[in-house]
């Protein structure tokens, strides 16, 4: 696993999801945010493996915090990583140009 | 809650607390809102969804060692990772030290193929080896295939305590399939009640039914699964008729794949036509306890039996069908017989398997020593002991795995050996290769692993490794070690001891039976057994008659015979004999033999006296004289004084009997019979013609006997076309067989004694190599000091002899003990022949002092600079 993998699209939600919720960022908040958003039900696991993952390939740090009165793996998005989720960005919106779906999707646009 | 715990395991300790309460909470916010059961449904969704990706989180970690900075205060990944880790560590470090690594797996699959191949040979025999259901309620009754039909038929209704008694007995038929040629099939002959007795319905169609087996009954048949299918497995077979021995009978059933009785030989059974007042001994009975009853509460039901047997027979006092009635278990029976070789092999599988972890086992203790200071090093920066065993098990584990891969190779190879090697008569088609021998392999390759690394983590628990940390660079004779090794090896070697004398024992055994001269000459001799259904006598004779032209006009043909019994294979017939003037107290009957014209000639049995059948015999139906020729142990007991050639004799056949010659006695029944008179009739003249038959020829290049044998059979196929063929084979095969189960046995254990002894050298050389290397220094300053280097050799070696001695001690006292369990098989010595014994370990002295020659010459030559400069 090199920095030069581009990201896949769960660790870009769950990165997403942790700068959204910056400063309380633990594995349960990430995950119900990424829920409420995206409406599908994630499990808790896969979200901590992937913060593991993006961990080692340094895009995010994780540090002891309490909330609430207990001890939490709370998780920031590094500038790595930062960098990472715009060249993510980027890539979309490059191969989004000049695309036009209204043909195909009809009347409901 | 049983969901959570499941996680729990795939979490690291760090994080487990947080998340499993982060859980738990949510699961009771929506239990609240949502009820009972969408949050139980939610909660397992969570703990399902998360395990893959766990199980792989913790497999990257295992193989990444990432862990979190969060962690820093608590970290390591769940036990898993640590497994993980530990294998990743032995595989590296397996993979510094090949040879090490590549003995270890080589003597650790060696073990494991062959005990998964006997596994694998033993379990379908011993551990589960009759296709009936509840086979502990059957029973064989004693005398078996000595009962008439008049007493089975008596005792039938007296049966109390048993569901069902049935009587049987072989009877080989013909089968004739149009346009096939006539196969020969054997099979049994039985009264109705067998498949019930068994607990066993024929598959298609039904089984006998009473009244089946009386006289005039419609004949039937039931076939098994094999033999339907190699006849077109056509179910509507079934109430068709078919020829058996050229009688039509009627099939009614098909039996299910994998059943047999009495033996996976048999393919068809007769319902027999019982003669209420049959005298011949041919049948034996089987019975299955009625439910609730047990074989060996019995006894009541069979003494009423006897007495009622006694009561209405007269038995003569070597036939009293009375005495000795007892029950035996069907199992018992059956596989009574190969119990000593099968057990005799586990054994010796077992005493490898135990050598071949030894081995391994010294082998790593050896490892652990050379270690000694880095495992102290670690020790002093803070791994426990347990973490450095469970390394020392990973290690092992690894190993056992890899061996039990290579092992299944082995055992693959062993199987087929084993199977063929072993005497397992018709059950050789019982064992059948597939993936439990796999899976044999593999827990025979753990359960090894996990010994072997028993007695290296015994001596690194015990051991105190810091101490070795400061006394490591001291070399010399500072500590004790090896302790472990020495004994491991003397163990060994005591473990190849035992084997070599059973392997002594048996090849002994075998050397004594082979030494019984059989009275015939064996080589180049061609033996095939022939089937002559429905003929009448004199038809019979004449068939038989010209085959023998047929193939005695073959090339390469010296002389061919027609006999009805063939020595080395079971009593034969016996007949009448009066002799007028033979001392008193003489038997009144002999044996007597049926062979045409060459048999003697065919079989190589000596003319003493007197002349051998030439031709010359009246053969019209006018005659009233036969021509015999008698064996020598006739002539002595019946005519001990006077020449017997010419004397007239009778009581067989109702017709006088002339002496024309003697020959010398042969091996009747089996090979360690004493002689038994016998009296020789010419098939020619013979008023009595059996139909199964065996012809005999004699080649005249004795290398030819089994390149003959085609042409024999396209020579009686066009003799006569509905001859069966049963068996080809050699007289000298035959004469193996009467050998019996010792000689295969003995060539097995040779083979795993030849291994044994292997693995021990390969243990007595690891040892002492090692040996020689951890006093390197000591020897070294001995050396400087002027210590001829052949001393070197001769202290290196005493120290290799003394351990070799002690285990050979401890090796001939279990010998000892154990041999009697040999004593099933062996013939002519007893379990503590000293022969077995002297050799056994003198074989192994030999080999363990070779063994430690090798590091021995090579301590003897380091040059002590060298080995100094290092200190």
């Amino acid at each position: 696993m090199n920095d030069e993998t581009p990201l896949g699209t769960f660790e870009e939600q769950v990165m997403l999801a942790v700068l959204r919720t910056a400063g309380d960022a633990y594995g349960m908040v990430i995950r119900r945010e990424i829920e409420e958003v995206t409406g599908r039900e994630i499990a808790v696991g896969a979200v901590y493996a992937t913060l593991d993952r993006l961990e080692a390939k340094k895009l995010v740090a994780s540090r002891r915090g309490d909330v609430d009165g207990m001890s939490r793996r709370l998780f920031a998005v590094l500038p790595a990583g930062a960098r990472a989720l715009a060249e993510s960005k980027a890539m979309r919106e490059r191969l989004w140009r000049g695309v036009d779906l209204r043909g195909l999707l009809g009347a409901t646009t | 809650m049983l969901s959570l715990r499941l996680l729990r395991v795939l979490l690291p300790p760090a994080e487990r607390d947080e998340i499993l309460a982060d859980l738990e909470s949510e699961y009771r916010e929506r239990r609240a809102r949502n009820g009972r059961l969408a949050s139980a449904r939610w909660l397992w969704l969570q703990i399902l969804g998360s395990g893959p990706a766990l199980v792989r989180r913790t497999w990257w970690r295992g193989n990444s060692g990432f862990d979190s900075s969060s962690n820093s205060m608590n970290p390591g990944g769940p036990q898993m990772e640590r497994w993980i880790v530990e294998a990743r560590f032995a595989l590296r470090r397996l993979r510094t030290r090949p040879t090490y690594t590549a003995l270890s797996v080589l003597t650790l699959a060696l073990g494991v193929g062959g005990m998964a191949a006997i596994a694998g040979i033993v379990r379908p025999l011993l551990v589960n080896p009759l296709p009936y259901p509840r086979d502990n309620q059957l029973a064989m009754f004693w005398a078996p295939g000595s009962w008439h039909s008049r007493e089975f038929i008596t005792l039938r209704p007296q049966w109390t305590g048993f569901a069902a008694v049935a009587a049987y007995r072989p009877e080989d038929v013909t089968v004739e399939v149009d346009g096939a040629p006539t196969k020969f099939v054997p099979g049994i002959a039985s009264s109705t009640e067998l498949f019930d007795v068994l607990g066993v319905q024929p598959r298609i169609g039904r089984g006998f039914q009473a009244g089946e087996d009386g006289q005039g009954a419609e004949r039937v048949v039931i076939l098994s699964d094999a033999l339907w299918r190699e006849m077109g497995a056509d179910p509507s077979i079934v109430g068709k008729p078919l020829r058996l021995d050229g009688i039509p009978r009627t099939v009614i059933g098909i039996m299910p794949r994998g059943f047999w009785f009495p033996d996976p030989a048999a393919r068809v059974w007769l319902a027999d036509n019982l003669n209420p007042t049959g005298r011949s001994g041919i049948y034996s009975l089987v019975g299955r306890v009625a439910p609730g009853q047990s074989v060996s509460n019995m006894q009541p039901v069979i003494d009423r039996a006897t007495q009622l047997l006694g009561s209405l027979y007269t038995y003569p006092p070597e036939w009293d069908r009375t005495k000795n009635a007892r029950l035996t278990p069907l199992r018992e029976h059956v596989m009574g017989g190969m119990r000593p070789a099968l057990f005799a092999t586990l054994a010796a599988m077992a005493v490898i398997m135990l050598i071949a972890c030894a081995n391994v086992a010294a082998l790593m203790l050896g490892q652990v020593e050379s270690r000694s200071s880095e495992l102290a090093l670690r020790s002093a920066l803070g791994a426990d002991r347990g973490r450095i065993v469970s390394q020392l098990v990973m290690e092992s584990l690894v190993l056992g795995l890899v061996a039990g891969l290579v092992g299944t190779l082995f055992a693959v190879a062993g199987f087929k050996v084993l199977r063929g090697a072993l005497p397992l008569g018709a059950w050789s088609v019982s064992p059948a290769l597939d993936w439990t021998l796999f899976a044999a392999a593999m827990i025979v390759a753990i359960i090894a692993s996990l010994a072997v690394a028993l007695l290296p983590a015994y001596s690194v628990w015990r051991s105190d490794l810091r101490a070795q940390l400061s006394g490591t660079r001291a070399g010399g004779k500072l500590q004790r070690r090896g302790g472990l090794q020495v004994f491991v090896v003397v163990g060994e070697v005591a473990a190849a001891v035992l084997l070599a004398c059973g392997a002594g024992l048996l090849m002994r055994s075998v050397t004594n039976l082979y030494s019984i001269k059989p009275g015939f000459d064996t080589h180049g001799v061609a033996v095939v057994d022939i089937a002559t259904p429905n003929m009448r006598r004199l038809a019979r004779r004449e068939v038989l008659l010209s085959i023998v032209r047929e193939i005695s006009s073959l090339p390469g043909v010296k002389a061919a015979a027609v006999a009805q019994k063939l020595p080395l294979r079971g009593n034969g017939n016996s007949g009448g004999i009066v002799v007028p003037s033979a001392p008193a107290g003489v038997p009144s009957t002999t044996f007597f033999r049926v062979g045409s014209k060459d048999y003697f000639k065919a079989l190589g049995i000596p003319l003493l006296s007197g002349r051998s059948f030439d031709g010359s015999e009246r053969t019209d139906t006018a005659n009233t004289e036969l021509a015999i020729v008698i064996n020598e142990a006739l002539a002595k007991t019946y005519y001990p004084n006077i020449n017997p050639i010419g004397q007239v004799t009778g009581g067989a056949f109702g017709m006088a009997e002339r002496i024309v010659g003697v020959v010398g006695n042969v091996a009747e029944a089996n090979l360690t019979d004493p002689s038994a008179p016998v009296r020789y009739y010419l098939t020619e003249q013979s008023p009595f013609a059996l139909e199964n038959q065996t012809l005999v020829i004699r080649t005249t290049r004795p290398q030819d006997a089994v390149s003959i044998i085609p042409s024999v059979r396209a020579a009686i196929a066009k003799a006569a076309p509905n001859v069966a063929i049963q068996e080809a084979t050699t007289m000298q095969h035959v004469f193996d067989r009467a050998v019996g189960p010792a000689r295969d046995v003995r060539t097995l254990l040779g083979m795993l004694t030849g291994l044994a002894l292997l693995l021990g050298a390969i243990g007595i050389y690891g040892v002492i190599a090692q040996f020689v290397a951890r006093r390197a220094v000591d020897w070294s300053i001995r050396v400087a000091l002027g210590l001829a280097p052949s001393r070197v050799v001769s202290l290196v070696v005493g120290h290799g002899v003394w351990m070799i001695v002690v285990g050979i001690a401890v090796g001939v006292g279990a010998a000892l003990t154990l041999g009697r369990f040999l004593s099933a098989l062996l013939y002519g010595v007893t379990a503590a022949d000293p022969i077995a014994i002297i050799g056994a370990s003198i074989a192994l002295l030999t080999i363990g002092i070779v063994a430690a020659l090798i590091p021995a010459i090579r301590a003897s030559r380091t040059d002590p600079a060298l080995v100094l400069r290092k200190l």
